[in-house]
């Protein structure tokens, strides 16, 4: 009977560490394959709540929430005309990377993803918004770099709002170019903590690069 | 041993049963639709606690299946919108589920009231105006009160440069900085010449201007409010040159953890530009002026801020203009003008319902004008404290309370030693006021603002109540129309306070209906109103000019529409807008001797404003266009009042600036650059000649034209700062 006890105890451990370990992993991965369906607002849309679902489920996880904010920061980007829009999108990435920065003060990607909606709210009106929100963005990559000196995103959104208003006022961009092609070189030393972790940029350095020749 | 593997496979089973349990799966299904029955595509439709669930499609359809059993809850959620919860029992049995959804209320969602506002702001929402709007404005020269002479509502006088709002004289028109009050706001200028506003748009991040219908917080203007509200933190250490054609300037900030401060000084000298381009003025000394200024910002606790602005400024200059009751003799006009103003501010939360402002301004403005045959000085200080309230008694109901305090003293002293005259008047008033509003909303679509306000002025020895009344209703996301209703007290112009106090407080009742549609970049906005003066000062002239009999039986009316077209949209890296008033308007005031359609007002206005981005030349260019069709001016030679006509005011700005480097601008700019004549009116003798005709002389601005240059330096660690929002 002593031994019934254990093995009950035994599977009821099993099944409990799967709802909060592996569960979580593999819910995350799967939506995270989703990315590559992606092509629309409305995939994007259906993603970002996909990614909502696994944040209200799992209330002390981080890492559903950045997607989730990821998410919408990339729907403002694709919208093309409506910038009212363009701002409601962002009102509810901004929420997500709020509620991160106070579950995570010391996360350096969500500071990386900050900066990344900051931008975002810089391209809805760069005319108006160019000056505030370029400071705003880079003191945001400057927090986390400040926490995590190696973060490739952080490194890349340097890189890309720079040599951005590089172009915006007709300087050269040779020096944004090398920088690019080296963070591009040293893109696979940063490892991140999990195959769940942010590992995206990648794609848009190498974009970078492929643009300067 | 037997009875051992007996139970585990009980248990296994057992096990097995329960996971084929699990296993079990339930369709969930159906339509997400809105109150209106519209399908809301997107929605997240999911079973609480677990990560089941789906989006709904295009059409408001989804459908999904889950292995959970037993009693669950069914959940919808949707931006805007109050999410949707159902229980559910989960057995296998498919769930077909087709709720609407109610819209969600909140605040900063829900429709404003509008009427009569014009907002420049940064805030993200879409606003009619943004800050920058003001400053990159071609003609204005960096001027507010310029600016918003480009909007519907206003007259452009060209011989007095304030704002005169919807047939009202500029007396109308009050200013307040961080909710209190400024006097004087405008810089001293010779009679008949231009005036500038004294402050620096650069230093404001929002304008509202409101062309009638305000709230019960603002108090003591007949027709409308100018409310600047100062820059918050910035975000970090800058400092900043610039070098013009007409002086030169330096403004540095530093920055603590939760505080800046910020110290500028600018020293203008027209000398060379004046000595370099034709002047149809007779200068002796051409203007000058001193400007220093000191602003501090802290933020205190979690949400307060604490702002203190001082500036100082210091200007003379020396003239000679034709005096028609001399002539061909002149009047010289040697003025000196110094003004201190003193604004300190705290705005926060108390906690989760309460927030509190509170404020104090001071100003002191000191004129004196030396006109050869004896010495007049102006002397005026004032000081305004308020303290307001707010608390959000509900999520649909907010109330705003508070009460303020007026000072004023205000005298005119005259000397003229050779014929022995002296004079000096002199007053002193004290007034109260307190005022309260509330916010009711219905839904995101409907909002109702009732409020009062009651002043009392020991010096005249009355008191006021003003009821205001608005609302606004919103027909779809697009497009709304708000209304307005008030009663607006003023108390009369100083220049009849140092004669008398036997006088009542001014009244003007608002009635507005107004009309906007913001559509992908595009606004349209069109406003019709009425206005009702009663109590007006009238006086009589003595034999010596001097004004006397002050009483309160003046009226006058003012009905008219203004027109506004603004397109972000049609013209890529092209931004223009189109103003137009059309106003009917006639008075009986100050010494008139009827009704008439007073000397400040033009029937037909009209403002184009374009600016357009060249990216290849890193160079925004714009113009502004105006007319203004022929003001009234009185010809005493004539038997009829006012019924001569001036020539229409037309003027066409053009400016350029030019980024040479993120953090250095170059600035040029001409105002009329065709050279359309200019000219407002005629300056009448007092007293007819021996013919028993008045002599005149033409009122022509100070130059045909006006160019500008300039070069804006930012020094900052980042080099990303630069001074776009300084440009005129």
């Amino acid at each position: 009977m002593k031994k019934v006890v254990l093995l009950l105890a035994a599977v009821s451990f099993v099944f409990t560490s799967m709802a909060d370990g592996p569960e979580f992993q593999q819910a995350m991965g799967k939506t995270l394959a989703g990315y590559a369906d992606c092509k629309t607002i409305e995939d994007f849309q259906g993603l970002a709540n996909k990614f909502e679902r696994i944040v209200n489920a799992e209330k002390a996880e981080w890492l559903p929430l950045y997607y989730h904010a990821h998410c919408y920061i990339i729907m403002s980007f694709m919208e093309q005309s409506d910038m009212v829009k363009k701002d409601e999108y962002l009102d509810v990435a901004e929420i997500s990377v709020n509620k991160m920065i106070e579950m995570v003060p010391d996360e350096s990607e969500v500071y990386a993803l900050q900066a990344f909606m900051l931008t975002a709210r810089l391209v809805v009106d760069p005319m108006t918004r160019g000056q505030e929100y370029s400071i705003l963005s880079g003191q945001a990559t400057g927090t986390s770099l400040g926490l995590n000196p190696g973060n490739p995103r952080a490194k890349y959104l340097n890189i890309s709002n720079e040599m951005g208003t590089a172009q915006f006022f007709g300087s050269d961009v040779s020096k944004y170019c090398v920088q690019a092609k080296e963070l591009l070189e040293n893109w696979d030393d940063f490892k991140p903590a999990s195959p769940i972790h942010p590992a995206w940029g990648k794609d848009q350095v190498e974009e970078i690069v492929e643009s300067c020749k | 041993m037997s009875i051992y593997i007996r139970n585990i496979v009980i248990i296994i089973v057992a096990l097995m049963f329960c996971s084929d349990i699990m296993a079990q799966s339930t369709n969930i299904k159906g339509v997400i639709f809105d109150t209106k029955n519209n399908s809301l595509p997107g929605a997240n439709i999911y079973i609480e606690g677990t990560y089941d669930g789906a989006s709904s499609d295009a059409n408001g359809k989804f459908s999904f299946t889950t292995n959970e059993t037993g009693k669950h809850v069914l959940k919808v959620d949707y931006i805007g919108y109050e999410s949707f919860r159902k229980e559910v029992e989960l057995t296998g049995k498919e769930v077909y589920i087709e709720p609407n959804l109610n819209e969600s209320f909140n605040q900063l969602n829900a429709v404003t009231i509008i009427a009569g506002v014009f907002e420049a702001s940064e805030t993200k929402k879409a606003v009619v105006l943004k800050s920058l709007d003001i400053v990159t404005t071609a003609g204005a020269l960096g001027d507010i009160s310029g600016a918003l002479q480009t909007l519907p509502g206003t007259s452009t006088i060209g011989e007095s440069g304030r704002l005169f709002v919807r047939g009202g004289h500029s007396g109308e028109t009050q200013t307040y900085i961080d909710g209190t009050l400024v006097h004087e706001p405008y810089t001293t200028s010779a009679p008949n010449t231009a005036v500038r506003g004294r402050f620096n748009p650069f230093m404001f991040s929002g304008t509202v201007f409101s062309t009638g219908g305000y709230s019960a917080e603002y108090g003591q203007a007949l027709s409308s409010v100018l409310l600047l509200r100062t820059n918050g933190l910035q975000q970090e250490d800058q400092l900043d040159i610039s070098i013009m054609s007409i002086g030169t300037g330096v403004a540095g900030t530093k920055l603590w953890e939760s505080g800046a401060v910020t110290a500028s000084f600018d020293y203008m000298n027209l000398t060379p530009y004046m000595q370099l381009v034709p002047q149809n003025i007779n200068w002796n000394k051409y203007p000058q002026s001193y400007n220093g200024a000191i602003s501090v910002r802290q933020k205190t606790g979690k949400s307060g801020l604490l702002k203190t602005y001082i500036t100082f400024d210091k200007s003379s200059f020396s003239l000679d203009q034709e005096d028609p009751d001399y002539l061909p003799g002149i009047t010289n006009n040697n003025i000196d003008n110094q003004y201190l103003y003193f604004n300190t501010s705290w705005l926060g939360t108390l906690n989760d319902k309460w927030s509190l402002k509170t404020g104090v301004s001071t100003t002191g403005n000191l004129d004196n004008n030396g006109l050869g045959f004896g010495d007049y000085y102006g002397q005026l200080h004032g000081a305004n404290a308020k303290i307001a309230l707010a608390n959000q008694i509900s999520e649909k109901i907010k109330i705003r309370f508070g009460t303020e305090y007026f000072y004023k003293y205000s005298s005119v002293k005259y000397d003229n030693e050779p014929c022995s005259v002296h004079y000096l008047l002199n007053f002193t008033s004290n007034m109260i006021a307190v005022f309260t509003e509330a916010d009711i909303y219905a839904s995101n679509k409907f909002v109702t603002r009732l409020g009062g306000r009651y002043e009392y002025s020991d010096y005249l020895k009355k008191y006021n109540f003003a009821p205001r009344i608005s609302a606004a209703y919103k027909i779809d996301d697009k497009s709304q129309f708000s209304l307005a209703y008030g009663l607006f007290f003023q108390d009369p112009a100083n220049e009849y306070l140092i004669y008398t106090n036997r006088l009542d407080f001014e009244r003007a009742n608002h009635f507005i209906l107004n009309y906007q549609t913001i559509k992908e970049n595009r606004t349209f906005r069109a406003e019709v109103y009425y206005k009702d003066y009663f109590n007006l000062v009238k006086y009589r002239l003595t034999d010596h000019l001097v004004p006397t009999d002050h009483n309160n039986t003046g009226s006058a009316y003012a009905y008219g529409l203004d027109i506004f077209w603004r397109d972000r949209k049609t013209i890529r890296n092209g931004d223009y807008w189109i103003s137009y008033s059309y106003i009917d308007t006639k008075r009986n005031f100050r010494d008139y001797p009827g009704e008439a359609i007073p000397g400040f007002v033009s029937k037909h206005n009209f403002s184009l404003v374009y600016k357009h981005w060249i990216g290849a030349l890193r160079s925004q260019c714009g113009f502004t266009l105006k007319y203004s069709s022929p003001r009234c001016y009185n010809d005493p030679n004539r038997a009829d009042f006012n019924s001569e006509l001036m020539t229409p005011y037309r003027t066409l700005n053009v400016n350029w600036s030019f980024l040479y480097r993120q953090n250095v601008i170059i600035y040029a700019s001409i105002s009329n650059v065709t050279g359309f004549k200019q000219q407002y009116g005629y300056n009448y003798a007092s007293f007819a000649n021996d013919e028993g005709f008045y002599e005149s002389v033409p009122v022509i601005p100070d130059a045909k034209r006006f160019y500008f240059i300039g070069c804006f330096i930012t020094l900052t660690k980042s080099g990303e700062a630069n001074q776009l929002d300084k440009l005129e």
